[in-house]
């Protein structure tokens, strides 16, 4: 097996994961708004051969840009830059015609951040239009904002509720879930991920300013990613989690597009209306991890507990992190624990391919407990075409894993990540409200 | 919407000459506002007169040892004071000793400096008796009387009222809109119906000043957004003209108060540079 080209017994996705990214870089020469960069060839739902959840490298530039049109949103199978941000929105919008205009304007916002370009100046007694923190001209820095709607937002309002996503749901209390009502669910999602943190804030900010009337922040949570400077040979290795281990090694290959329509795209098959296909379902975590008490445990039981060595991410029996574990010469267990986290979350037993799943987590950490303990843990971000057989079914057959001794789900929830944007002249969740005027046009 | 009910009717017995408040405007403040900026004198001499009088009277129950008309006159009382907040709180000493809450201090509630209405409210509601609470009622009526002495010898800065309405949105938006501000009692929304009403004086008495420079779809949004703030409290009110408790805000309307406040913020920060005022 070569790196990082994820073995699922019957595929044959073959990424490659040493070309250098195909990025654009844009020239800030001059241009004075976003469409003054021009036509880009890339689509947004294209990777660059890096896999989703590599580290990142640390040679990234602000000027590099994810395209925004595509047939998918952004920010879903494009490498993971090395800092997020996920919040959750309430959604005040009665009206089919609201909704239109917040989501326009959403688009607008949204094109013009990820793209770059510079601010107006307006008359210095008004307020000033952008916040400011990246300067008069804003850089794209691999910013993408991808836009998910919560369950609440249908089945609130009465146009919306018979075209909801056939399996998206609210987010349910699993067993070792201990949910802050504070920090889950919300109408609308928007994940931001950029390569300095401080983009992802003005971003958030431009859209908090812009969209007073439509939008009330529920709850947000900020997250990054270990950096790790490219190694000679071009190998790329996992970034690691809080808990030291490297996460993403098993991910389903990012590059390889049949599969990604398979298990992270909606498409024709998957009875989903019309309107859904090219989005996806996101899961969204806050998991606190007992960090001060997992450094107290022995290395071996930690390796045990993943089915992974901790310095390399093998699994066992393996030597590098791309090996595949073979379970049907192991039924017992007696390498792999029956019970460890990836022997659980994937048995690779040919229906476990049903249940393949996307992570893009980040890793957060939040200040002090009232404990006086570490406020630390993983900003889990998951998508799939199908969120009971994806998020749901994974997270079942996790329930009661020996890794819940050290971890707390505390937030998160469930979205449906609108389709991307063909071109300029269409706008975020088009053919969803296209779809509503349809429904109401009388026969 | 009939607004004027919103809007204090008739002046009070203040005879305040128009050469006199003329005098006491900033000398800067363009010719325009000179009219609006009287009016909105008056506006506040009305009101914290009328603070004065009630807190008389609420400061009167609670040395009487009546818990049940304290509790009725605390909300009341407090109308006056939030509707001006942006004058009253330029004496930031009697506003701290007026209305401050509990988490301005390291030890909450249990803080001896901890005074005015929030201290009252405390006793009130959370100890259920007006035990102790004498002295934080003079105090409340020394402080009361002295911001309205002061304020009637100010010149009022035009940036400062101009200001005002978008000051009072940032007011609810950042602490109010959360119920953290009477949170023993649950009286927000005569806190916020105040407030709203304070920004909506400031803006009406603007608008022929912003006919002149300003579009009228600038206008219409702002008018647009306070009656939909109005039609959203006017579900809250009670039979006796007041509100019921902040806990019965149901979540959307909740949410729907928090983005016209945020939206009113927006527009009216923009009132100052329209004015053309720094
Ligand atoms: C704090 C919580 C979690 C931690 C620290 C964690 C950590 C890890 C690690 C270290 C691996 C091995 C490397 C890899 O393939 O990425 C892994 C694999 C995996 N995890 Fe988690 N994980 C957590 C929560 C979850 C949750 C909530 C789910 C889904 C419900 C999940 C699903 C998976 C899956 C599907 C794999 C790959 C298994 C395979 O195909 O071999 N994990 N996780």
């Amino acid at each position: 097996m070569t790196d990082k080209t994820k073995d699922n017994g019957n595929h044959s996705g073959f990424g490659c994961p040493f070309t250098s990214r195909r990025q654009v870089l844009f020239g800030l020469g001059g241009a004075g708004s976003a469409l003054a960069f021009g036509a880009f060839p890339a689509r947004a739902e294209e990777g660059d051969g890096h896999q989703v959840t590599d580290a990142p490298t640390g040679l990234n530039s602000t000027l590099e840009r994810v395209p925004f049109y595509g047939k998918h949103q952004a920010g879903i199978v494009t490498p993971r830059p090395a800092t997020g941000i996920m919040a959750a929105f309430d959604v005040v919008a009665r009206t089919p015609e609201d909704l239109e205009t917040m989501l326009r304007k959403l688009t607008e916002r949204i094109v013009f951040l990820t793209q770059g370009g510079e601010v107006p100046e307006l008359d210095p007694k008004l307020p000033p239009p952008d916040s400011g923190i990246l300067g008069p001209v804003v850089a794209p820095d691999n910013l993408t904002i991808t836009v998910g709607l919560g369950a609440s937002l249908f089945e609130r309002r009465e146009f919306l509720t018979p075209l909801k996503p056939r399996t998206l749901q609210r987010m349910t209390q699993f067993p070792n879930d201990a949910l802050d009502a504070e920090r889950c669910h919300g109408d609308l999602s928007l994940q931001f991920c950029a390569n300095l943190q401080d983009t992802n804030i003005h971003a958030l900010r431009d859209i908090v300013k812009n969209l007073p009337e439509y939008l009330v922040l529920r709850w947000m949570q900020e997250g990054d990613v270990p950096v790790i400077p490219p190694k000679p040979d071009g190998e790329t290795e996992s970034a690691r989690n809080f808990l030291g281990f490297r996460d993403g090694s098993a991910n389903p290959d990012s590059n390889d597009g049949i599969l990604m329509q398979k298990v992270v795209w909606v498409g024709e098959g998957d009875g989903e209306p019309q309107w859904a296909h090219g989005g996806t379902y996101q899961a969204v975590r806050i998991i606190r991890n007992f960090v001060e008490r997992w450094d107290r445990t022995p290395l071996k039981e930690q390796e045990e507990i993943f089915g992974r060595k901790k310095d390399s991410g093998a699994p066992f029996g393996g030597t590098r992190e791309s090996d595949v574990p073979d379970y049907t010469r192991d039924p017992q267990g007696e390498l792999t624990p029956l019970d460890a986290h990836i022997r659980l979350a994937n048995p690779r037993t040919p229906e476990a391919d049903d249940n393949l799943i996307l992570r893009r987590p980040f890793n957060y950490s939040n200040g002090v407990t009232k404990s006086g303990q570490l406020d630390q843990g993983l900003l889990f971000i998951a998508y799939q075409a199908d969120l009971e057989k994806g998020f749901i079914a994974v997270q079942t057959k996790l329930n009661g894993e020996p890794l819940e001794e050290y971890i707390k789900p505390v937030g998160g929830g469930y979205f449906f990540v609108l389709p991307g944007v063909s071109g300029p002249d269409r706008y975020l969740g088009q053919d969803l409200i296209e779809a509503v005027s349809t429904a109401d046009t009388p026969i | 919407m009939n607004f004027t009910r919103h809007l204090r009717a008739g002046a009070l017995a203040f005879a305040l000459s128009t050469t006199a408040l003329t005098g006491a405007m900033a000398q800067d403040a363009s010719l325009d506002l000179v009219e609006p900026l009287a009016q909105y004198k008056i506006y506040v001499a009305e009101n914290t007169a009328e603070l004065v009088k009630d807190t008389e009277a609420f400061v009167k129950a609670i040395k009487d040892g009546d818990v049940e008309k304290a509790k009725e006159l605390f909300a009341p009382t407090r109308t006056s004071y939030e509707a001006v907040e942006p004058i009253a709180e330029l004496f930031s000493d009697l506003d701290v000793s007026i209305d401050a809450r509990a988490d301005d201090y390291e030890k909450g509630e249990e803080d001896p400096t901890f005074t005015g209405f929030h201290r009252l409210e405390y006793g009130l509601w959370e100890e259920g008796s007006t035990e102790g609470l004498d002295e934080y009622a003079d105090q409340l009526m020394e402080d009361v009387k002295e911001l309205n002495s002061r304020i009637n010898e100010l010149t009022f800065p035009p940036e400062t009222v101009v200001g005002g309405a978008a000051a009072l949105m940032e007011e609810v938006a950042a602490t109010k809109i959360s119920g953290e501000e009477d949170r023993y009692s649950r009286t927000d929304l005569w806190d916020f119906k105040a407030n709203f009403d304070g920004a909506y004086k400031i803006f009406d008495l603007l608008k022929p000043v912003l006919e002149e420079k300003d579009s009228e779809e600038f206008l219409k949004t702002v008018q647009g957004n306070f009656d939909d703030v109005y039609e959203v409290l006017e579900e809250y009110e009670t039979d006796e003209g007041g509100y019921v408790s902040y806990t019965k805000l149901s979540d959307e309307d909740r949410n729907l108060l928090s983005t016209k406040v945020n939206t009113l913020a927006e527009d009216l920060s923009t009132l100052r540079g329209k004015l053309g005022l720094g």
